[in-house]
């Protein structure tokens, strides 16, 4: 080949790679807002259970019962600021909590008790969106080149939010249980360190 | 809320996936919401109010089946001014995969996405090569839904994603209640064994239950078999044969109206099919009408009927023990009676009532804080039509295989 066709053909393969890149930038971009956007959706969702649970053991220690009602106001606030850090754990005793709450919630207005109900099948839907543009990311980040290129920059891989929400379960057990769930073993009676 | 659905098939040409986007549509009006549809179709007359056209498909075999294809400049038009008059608040598309209207917004849109994935086949060598090249616009869906375990599968092997399930639905009141087909009302007229669907179809299974329906005649001499779908008569009398004639009645192709009277009317429906239905939603609507069942032991069968709690399950393609089935649940009025009232409670969490709900709860997770419109992305000019671009063609040679961590289905 002469010489030009040699200029000519690296020519071109810069160009696809910048062509490449640019687009991935795109991407990961999109992908960050997507991620940051899913989680501030998540986030709300957890709190706004946290809420309401807190509210069910103050307003209504006798419908759930008084020691209930103790775990359940314990649980609430360390998942609100987890006493270790672990949002996760935190986040699983106070919804294995709200699960174990008597069948149909007797003694407590409709309104909480569909709050409840709609909060829970939210946090598995925000969860399992939040879950999946992490995914994503990680797919886009774990590609050779972008890996080479370190096109993510300084900014950190997102980390997966791995709760055990029974959404499917949930919705009236027609489907069997999604084992997507890598659920953490812990202990069952232990109430957080605070209470 | 002002909703925006994309159909990527043909308005005018029934399926399963342009009724459900159909029922949506008017379930989520009467909900009080704001909805428009952008499909193709055949004829663009035949098009409702709040639909917009998007053009014609080309048919071409996706998955198993022929799908259609539709993209290039014309169609993306069309989807760029539906974005921009629609001010949705979130756009759903239906099957997105495949070269469509559908993917088509996937491409151009920017806001929140939420798409349901229909399709259930899992080994498909055409989708395991197509995944990554439409990954990069697929990525930008928020919310994905699926309709059945099957169609997740997919998702999760071929599309690298998730998806939470919200089944196939059917307006549970339309079958529970109405008149009966003139002359045949169930428990009163003789045993009925009711069957639906293209019964020239070997898949379908007719021949087998045909097969059953001799020695059910010679236990129960006063049986019938009603015949309802489209097919080929001639072809199928053969079939049936002189011994059976009497008992086999065709009634060719049903409206509506008439497939709900149908089934509320015979004493069992029959599904002896023996190939993969993805969903089977007519046993949902079967269910509804308080038909008791007989089906072919499929999977998708199998979840609808509660492993066999909600209807008698048979093994597929078994013409003795169809037969069994038929005679040992005639001969049993109370067994009959039960299935027939716990019907509507089988169905009823398919009541797209229910699952319109579920569907409004994933728009609402989607939808950003302070809400905000669905516009055309800032990044739209970059969406050319000449081919994927390189980074995706680069992926294609790499053979894909992208496994999520929630590779979870051996």
């Amino acid at each position: 080949m002469t010489p030009e066709a040699w200029i000519l053909l690296v020519g071109v393969l810069v160009l696809l790679l910048v062509a490449w890149t640019a687009w991935t930038l795109v991407r990961l971009n999109r992908l960050e807002a997507r991620v940051d956007q899913a989680w501030t959706t998540l986030d709300t969702q957890l709190q706004r259970r946290a809420g309401l649970a807190e509210e069910l053991a103050r307003s209504y220690p006798a419908a759930v019962g008084e020691d209930r009602a103790e775990y359940l106001a314990a649980f609430a606030a360390d998942a609100r600021a987890p006493v270790d850090g672990d949002r996760e754990l935190a986040e699983n005793l106070l919804g294995r909590e709200l699960r174990d709450l008597p069948e149909g919630l007797p003694g407590i207005p409709a309104a909480l008790r569909t709050d409840l109900d709609g909060t829970r099948t939210r946090v598995g839907l925000a969860r399992r969106f939040y879950n999946d543009a992490v995914r994503d990311t990680a797919a886009l980040r774990h590609r050779r080149l972008s890996r080479l290129l370190r096109l993510h920059g300084s900014r950190p891989l997102p980390r997966y939010f791995d709760i055990d929400d029974r959404l499917d379960g949930a919705r009236g057990g027609r489907t069997p249980p999604v084992r997507a769930v890598a659920d953490r073993p812990y202990d069952v009676g232990v109430p957080p360190a605070r209470s | 809320m002002r909703i925006g659905l994309v159909c990527p098939y043909q308005w005018d040409v029934p399926g399963g996936v342009q009724y459900h986007v159909r029922d949506l549509a008017g379930t989520l009006r009467g909900m009080g919401h704001h909805v428009e549809v952008l499909t193709p179709a055949e004829h663009e007359e035949s098009l409702p109010e709040h639909a917009t056209f998007a053009g014609r498909t080309v048919p071409m075999p996706y998955n198993g089946s022929m799908a259609s294809w539709q993209f290039g400049p014309v169609s993306a038009a069309r989807v760029r001014r539906w974005l921009r008059e629609g001010h949705f608040d979130v756009v759903h598309v239906h099957e997105p995969a495949p070269p469509s209207v559908s993917l088509l917004v996937c491409m151009i849109a920017t806001g929140p996405i939420v798409a349901t994935f229909h399709a259930a086949t899992t080994r498909s060598k055409l989708l395991a090569a197509w995944g990554p090249v439409v990954r990069p616009w697929l990525e930008r869906i928020t919310g994905r839904i699926a309709v059945s375990d099957f169609a997740r599968r997919v998702q999760v092997e071929h599309l690298g994603g998730d998806a939470v399930i919200i089944p196939n639905g059917v307006h549970v009141d339309v079958f529970a209640h109405g008149p009966s087909l003139p002359g045949v009302t169930r428990g009163v007229d003789g045993p009925t064994i009711g069957f639906l669907g293209r019964f020239d179809e070997p898949r379908k299974g007719l021949p087998v239950l045909l097969d059953a329906m001799r020695t059910v005649v010679r236990r129960h001499p006063d049986a019938r078999l009603l015949i309802a779908g489209r097919g080929d008569a001639a072809a199928i009398d053969e079939l049936i044969g002189s011994d059976l004639r009497a008992h086999v009645r065709l009634l060719g192709e049903l409206s509506e109206a008439d497939k709900a009277a149908f089934l509320r009317s015979v004493d069992i429906y029959c599904a002896p099919n023996l190939l993969g239905e993805s969903f089977g939603v007519v046993l949902i609507e079967a269910l509804a009408a308080g038909a008791p069942i007989v089906a072919s032991d499929l999977d998708a069968f199998a979840r609808v009927l509660e492993d066999g709690a909600a209807g008698v399950l048979v093994r597929r393609g078994d013409p003795a023990a169809l037969a069994d089935a038929l005679c040992g649940l005639l001969a049993d009025p109370a067994r009959l009676a039960e299935l027939s009232a716990g019907g509507a409670r089988a169905a009823a969490v398919y009541d797209w009532d229910v699952l319109a709900r579920q569907i409004l709860a994933v728009y609402e997770t989607v939808l950003p804080p302070g809400g905000g419109e669905v516009t055309l992305g800032e990044d739209d000019a970059g969406v050319s039509f000449g081919g994927p671009p390189a980074g995706s063609r680069r992926e294609l040679a790499s053979g894909g295989g992208q496994e999520g961590p929630y590779s979870d289905i051996p």
